[in-house]
C-alpha cells in the first residue's frame, strides 16, 4: 500500500505492507534509529514519537494509518549542532544516563510543553508516566522538564 | 578546607561526552546498528521447562535463504559465560545451544534469514520432538531426594563434577565460636526472610550484531559489560585465534548486571555468521529478554545476638539461593553473601551455609548488588528487631556495630579481603537523622486511620571493584591508554564499557586533573579489543575507582613523558619544569619559572615531537588497585500506607552517600535515585513467580504484567535530598570510590522498616504486596 507522510519536515512515500508499522518503518527505512523498540506493546513509550503534534507509541502505530500525517522524531528536533533547548537540558540536568529511554522523553516533553508551557511538577510526572526510565528514577529528567520549560518561555 | 578545593576538574559538573548523541538519538545501540547485505536471526525457544530434544527436523524451512542451526552444529563445549573468576571458581553447565532445555525459553535452535518475519516464518517451519521431564520450580523441593536431576555433571577446573540432589555448589565458612557467641548473647532473634525474583527491566533488550571477516575472523557489536571477556569466551567456544575476533565498543542501553555475562545470544549469533558467511543480528523481543535473565531469588535463616550493652557477639546465616537452570556466578556469589553479611556489622563469632540450588526457572545472574541488597534488607530489619528487643534506638544500635575505618572488609568474598581506609557512615547517619528528624519519628503501631505514616532507615554500603593486596578467586583489573595529540588535546582509550552513569566521562575528567587541562581536551574514543588492554567488566562498582585508577596512572606516566620531552626540548631539567593552563590560548603550557621563553604549549610540544621525529606522547598499561574500598550509603524514608488499598506511598527521601570525592555531582546524585528507585520498587512491586503448570513465567514475558516505578511512583523533587559526605578514599583516583551499588543496596531495608513503623507489622517476603498489607492489618484491628 502506498502511503505518503512528511517525516521531520520532508514528504516522503513508501509501499507498505498493511501490517507495517511506524517504529518499523522509521527505523528500517529511514535508519531513524532515535525511536527505540523497548516492549513492542505500548508499556515504556521508549518508541515515542510525535504525529501531527500528538506523543504515538510508534510501535504500536500502523504506517499505513500516517497517510498524510506529519511525523517528529527526536533526529528532528535539532537543526544541525545547535540543540534544541529540551534536548540541552537534558544533557544540562544529568537527564541522560543510558539514554535509550532518552528519545522517547524529549518528543514526550516536546508535546507536554506544546499543550502545557509552564507545567507543575504533578502535571510533568503524570504526562510523562508511559515513559519508563531503569536509571535515572526521573527526578533529574522531571528537572529537566522545568528548566526546559524555562528555557523556552 | 575540604579535600576537593584544589580540584580543578572533578567535582563540578560537565556535560557528557556521548551527551549530544544521546539526546540527537544519534547514538547507535547494538540493536539500532545494521550491516549491509545482513541476516537476521530469531531463536527456537524450549516452550517446556525441562526436557530432552529427540529429534528436530529443518525439512520444513522452504525459504532458500534461511540458514538454520541445531545443537549438533555448534561446538560440544560446556562453558560458563562469566568470565570474571578464576578457574577453580568457574562452574561450566552452558551449551550455545541445548538438547536438554532446563528453563521455558532455553535456546534450542535457531535460524538467519533476509528479514526478521522469514526468520520467524522459517522457525515455525521446524519441528522439534521434545520427551518432557520432570521440572521442580522450588529451591527446597528440588534438593528433595527423588527430585528429577536438572544437570548430571557439569564441569569445574577441566574436571567433570557431578551434581548431588540439584545442589549446583555450596559454602561454608566460620569465624569464632558461634555457638559459644550465642550463649553469652542477652538478646537474640532468628528470623526466615525471603526475596522475589526480579527482572532488570534493562530498557535494551539483548542484541547482537556479528560479521563474519575474511580469514575465518568475527566483529561482534553486542550489548555488554565486557568486551575482552566476550573475546576470550568466542574464542574458547569456536577456537577462533583471538587476534580475529574483534569485540567493538557499543553503548548499552541499560544493563544492571545482566550484560556481566556474554548474553546467550552471542555465541548463537556468532555460530549463524560462520555457517551463512553473512553478517547476522540477534535482538531478543522483550518477551524473550524477560525469559534470558532475572536476579537471584534467596532464601535466608539468619540469626543475630547481641550483649546486655547492645554489642553485636555472634551471628549465623543460611543462605538458599535458587539459581534456575544455569549457573551463571553462583559460587562467587556464594561467597559475596557471605562477604556482604560479615562486612556490614562486627560478629566476633559467625558461621555461614550457602547453597545454590538448580530449579527449571529462568536462570538468575547479577542484579545491581549482586545479592548485597537482598542480604542487607534481611540484616537491616533484623537489626530493628534487635536494637528493640535489646531496648536501643535502632539508629545507635548501628553506629555501636558498624564495620568502618581500620575494620576487615571482604564484601566481595573470603578470598576479597582489604582494610577500610576512609568511612562516612558516621556522618551519614547523623546528618540523615537530623534532616529526617530521626528521633521524633512515629512509634512503630501507634497509628489508627486510613493513612498511616512511618520513618524507616537502613544502611549498607557495596563494594568499588573487587580489589585486594593479594590475588584471590576473582580477576580484577583494567587498563587504559593516553596519548597526546597534536593540537595540545588527549585521547583516553578504555576497554571499559559505560553503563550510562557516567563512568568513561568520569575517567576523562580524572585524566584531565592530572594532566592540568580542561575536559574538553580530553576525548574518549571508542575502541575495540583489539586497540585496548584487557579491562575485566564494568561491574562491582569499579568503573571509577578501577577503570578511574587506570586512567590516572597512566596519564601521570603521559606527564612524566611530556616533562622528559619538554625539558629535552626546552634545555631545562625535566624536575624544575611546571605546567599551568592558558585559558587565552586554550592550551595547557609547560614551562620553567622565570625564565623568558623556556615554555611550550602542550601543542607545541607534540608539533615539534612530530617534526623532529621524536615520536608520540603516550602512554598504555594495566591497573590492579591494591583495595576493594566500601562506599557507604544510607537513607531515610518517610512512607504512607493506605491500609484501605494496601498501597505504600513514598513521602519522603533522604539518602546520604559516602563516595570519596565526588567527581560528577548531578551523575552521582542519579546514581542515587535510580538506586532508590529500584530498591522502592524491590520492596513494593516486582517479583516474577513462574506457573507451576506449565513452568513458564506468570507474566508470559510481558512487561505489561511486570511493574517498574514511574514517574508518579516517586516522592516530589522537594523530598528527595541527596547529600554526599566529605570523605577521601586514599587508594582511589583523587580520593575517589564507587557509587552505582551502594545507591541501591539499603533501600530496601529502610522501606521494609518504615512500612513496619507505620504499621506495627513486619514482613518477612520480598515483595511486601497490598494484599499482604490488607491481610495484616486486617488480621490486627480491621479497617479503621
Amino acid at each position: 500500500m502506498k502511503v505518503t507522510m512528511t517525516v521531520n519536515g520532508r514528504a516522503r512515500t513508501f509501499d507498505v505492507e498493511p501490517n507495517r508499522l511506524l517504529l518499523n518503518l522509521l527505523r528500517e527505512d529511514l535508519d531513524l534509529t532515535g525511536a527505540k523498540y523497548g516492549c513492542g506493546m505500548g508499556e515504556c513509550g521508549a518508541c515515542t514519537v510525535l504525529l501531527d503534534g500528538e506523543p504515538v507509541m510508534a510501535c504500536m502505530t500502523l504506517a499505513v494509518d500516517c497517510e498524510g500525517a506529519t511525523i517528529e522524531t527526536v533526529e528532528g528536533l535539532s537543526s544541525g549542532e545547535a540543540l534544541h533547548p529540551i534536548q540541552e537540558a537534558f544533557i544540562e540536568e544529568g537527564a541522560v544516563q543510558c539514554g535509550f529511554c532518552t528519545p522517547g522523553f524529549i518528543m514526550a516533553t516536546k508535546a507536554l510543553l506544546g499543550e502545557s508551557p509552564e507545567p507543575t511538577e504533578p502535571e510533568i510526572r503524570e504526562y510523562l508516566k508511559g515513559n519508563i526510565c531503569r536509571c535515572t528514577g526521573y527526578v533529574n529528567i522531571v528537572k529537566a522538564v522545568q528548566r526546559a520549560a524555562e528555557a523556552l518561555r | 578546607m575540604s579535600h576537593a578545593s584544589t580540584l580543578q576538574v572533578l567535582g563540578r559538573d560537565t556535560p557528557r561526552q556521548d551527551g549530544v548523541a544521546k539526546v540527537t538519538g544519534r547514538e547507535k545501540y547494538a540493536s539500532d546498528m545494521s550491516l549491509p547485505g545482513m541476516l537476521v536471526a530469531r531463536v527456537l525457544k524450549s516452550p517446556h521447562p525441562h526436557a530432552r530434544v529427540k529429534s528436530i527436523d529443518t525439512r520444513g524451512v522452504s525459504d532458500p535463504q534461511a540458514v538454520t542451526l541445531t545443537p549438533q552444529e555448534v561446538p560440544g563445549i560446556r562453558f560458563c559465560p562469566r568470565l570474571v573468576s578464576t578457574p577453580e571458581a568457574t562452574y561450566k553447565d552452558w551449551r550455545v545451544l541445548t538438547d536438554k532445555p532446563r528453563y521455558v525459553g532455553e535456546p534450542v535452535a535457531a535460524v538467519a534469514a533476509e528479514s526478521e518475519e522469514a526468520a520467524q516464518r522459517a522457525l515455525e517451519a521446524m519441528r522439534v520432538e521434545y520427551e518432557p521431564l520432570a521440572a521442580v520450580y522450588d529451591a527446597f523441593a528440588s534438593m528433595e531426594e527423588g527430585a528429577e536431576p536438572i544437570h548430571d555433571v557439569i564441569e569445574l577446573n577441566d574436571q567433570a563434577l557431578k551434581v548431588e540432589r540439584n545442589v549446583a555448589c555450596q559454602m561454608e565458612a566460620r569465624e569464632g565460636d558461634p555457638e559459644e557467641g550465642f550463649k553469652a548473647a542477652a538478646h537474640v532473634v532468628e528470623r526466615t526472610y525471603r526475596t522475589s525474583r526480579r527482572y532488570h527491566a534493562q530498557l535494551e533488550t539483548k542484541s547482537v550484531l556479528v560479521r563474519p571477516e575474511p580469514g575465518g575472523g568475527v566483529t561482534i557489536w553486542s550489548t555488554t559489560q565486557t568486551l575482552h571477556n566476550t573475546r576470550i569466551l568466542i574464542h574458547e567456544i569456536f577456537g577462533i585465534p583471538m587476534g580475529r575476533i574483534r569485540v567493538v565498543k557499543v553503548p548499552l542501553g541499560g544493563s544492571f548486571g545482566s550484560s556481566i555475562q556474554v548474553n546467550t545470544v552471542v555465541p548463537i549469533a556468532v555460530a549463524l555468521a560462520l555457517k551463512s558467511r553473512r553478517p547476522v543480528k540477534l535482538s531478543l523481543t522483550r518477551e524473550e529478554d524477560l525469559h534470558d535473565h532475572c536476579s537471584y531469588q534467596m532464601v535466608f535463616r539468619l540469626k543475630l545476638g547481641a550483649d546486655s550493652d547492645g554489642k553485636l557477639v555472634a551471628g549465623h546465616l543460611d543462605a538458599w539461593l535458587d539459581i534456575g537452570g544455569h549457573q551463571v556466578q553462583a559460587y562467587p556469589l556464594l561467597g559475596c553473601v557471605v562477604g556482604w553479611w560479615v562486612s556490614l556489622y562486627r560478629l566476633p563469632h559467625k558461621s555461614y551455609v550457602g547453597k545454590a540450588v538448580y530449579t527449571n526457572k529462568v536462570p538468575s545472574c547479577a542484579f545491581r548488588g549482586y545479592g548485597n541488597p537482598q542480604i542487607t534488607w534481611a540484616v537491616e530489619t533484623l537489626m530493628d528487631e534487635l536494637a528493640e528487643k535489646a531496648g536501643v534506638d535502632p539508629l545507635d544500635f548501628r553506629l555501636m556495630n558498624y564495620i568502618g575505618k581500620g575494620d576487615l572488609f571482604w564484601g566481595q568474598g573470603p578470598t576479597v579481603k582489604s582494610i577500610i581506609q576512609s568511612c562516612g557512615v558516621e556522618e551519614i547517619l547523623s546528618r540523615g537523622s537530623e534532616m529526617i528528624d530521626w528521633y521524633n519519628r512515629p512509634k512503630a503501631g501507634s497509628q489508627r486511620g486510613r493513612y498511616r505514616r512511618g520513618v524507616g532507615m537502613g544502611r549498607g554500603y557495596h563494594t568499588s571493584s573487587a580489589g585486594a593486596p593479594v590475588p584471590g578467586t576473582v580477576v580484577d583489573f583494567g587498563g587504559a591508554m593516553v596519548k597526546l595529540n597534536e593540537d595540545g588535546t588527549f585521547d583516553y582509550v578504555s576497554a571499559m564499557m559505560d553503563h550510562g552513569g557516567g563512568t568513561m566521562d568520569a575517567n576523562a575528567k580524572i585524566v584531565a586533573e592530572e594532566l592540568g587541562v580542561p575536559i574538553h581536551k580530553v576525548n574518549i574514543v571508542n575502541a575495540d579489543t583489539g586497540t585496548t588492554v584487557y579491562d575485566v567488566c564494568t561491574h562491582a562498582s569499579r568503573g571509577i575507582y578501577s577503570g578511574g585508577g587506570a586512567a590516572l596512572k597512566v596519564a601521570r606516566q603521559v606527564k612524566d613523558k611530556i616533562r622528559e620531552n619538554a625539558a629535552r626540548l626546552l634545555d631545562a631539567y625535566p624536575h624544575a619544569l611546571k605546567f599551568r593552563y592558558d585559558p587565552e590560548r586554550d592550551q595547557a603550557v609547560i614551562y620553567a619559572e622565570g625564565v623568558s621563553g623556556r615554555e611550550l604549549t602542550f601543542k607545541e610540544l607534540a608539533y615539534a615531537m612530530r617534526h623532529k621525529n621524536l615520536g608520540t606522547v603516550a602512554a598504555v598499561d594495566s591497573y590492579r588497585q591494591p583495595s576493594c574500598p566500601p562506599h557507604f550509603t544510607g537513607y531515610f524514608v518517610e512512607v504512607e500506607v493506605d491500609t484501605w488499598t494496601g498501597r505504600v506511598r513514598p513521602l519522603r527521601v533522604v539518602a546520604g552517600a559516602d563516595i570519596g570525592t565526588v567527581i560528577n555531582p548531578k551523575l552521582a546524585a542519579g546514581q542515587v535515585h535510580g538506586g532508590f528507585a529500584q530498591g522502592w520498587s524491590m520492596v513494593v512491586n516486582e517479583d516474577l513467580p513462574h506457573d507451576p503448570a506449565t513452568g513458564d513465567l506468570l507474566n508470559r514475558g510481558f512487561l505489561a504484567d511486570y511493574k517498574v516505578p514511574t514517574t508518579r511512583d516517586m516522592p516530589n523533587l522537594d523530598d528527595f535530598t541527596v547529600f554526599f559526605t566529605d570523605t577521601y578514599e586514599p587508594t582511589g583516583p583523587f580520593g575517589a570510590k564507587g557509587i552505582g551499588e551502594g545507591a541501591l543496596n539499603p533501600v530496601a531495608g529502610a522501606v521494609a522498616n518504615a512500612v513496619q513503623n507505620a504499621l506495627g507489622v513486619r514482613f518477612y517476603d520480598l515483595p511486601i504486596t497490598k494484599d499482604m498489607i490488607l491481610a495484616a492489618v486486617g488480621g490486627k484491628e480491621g479497617q479503621a
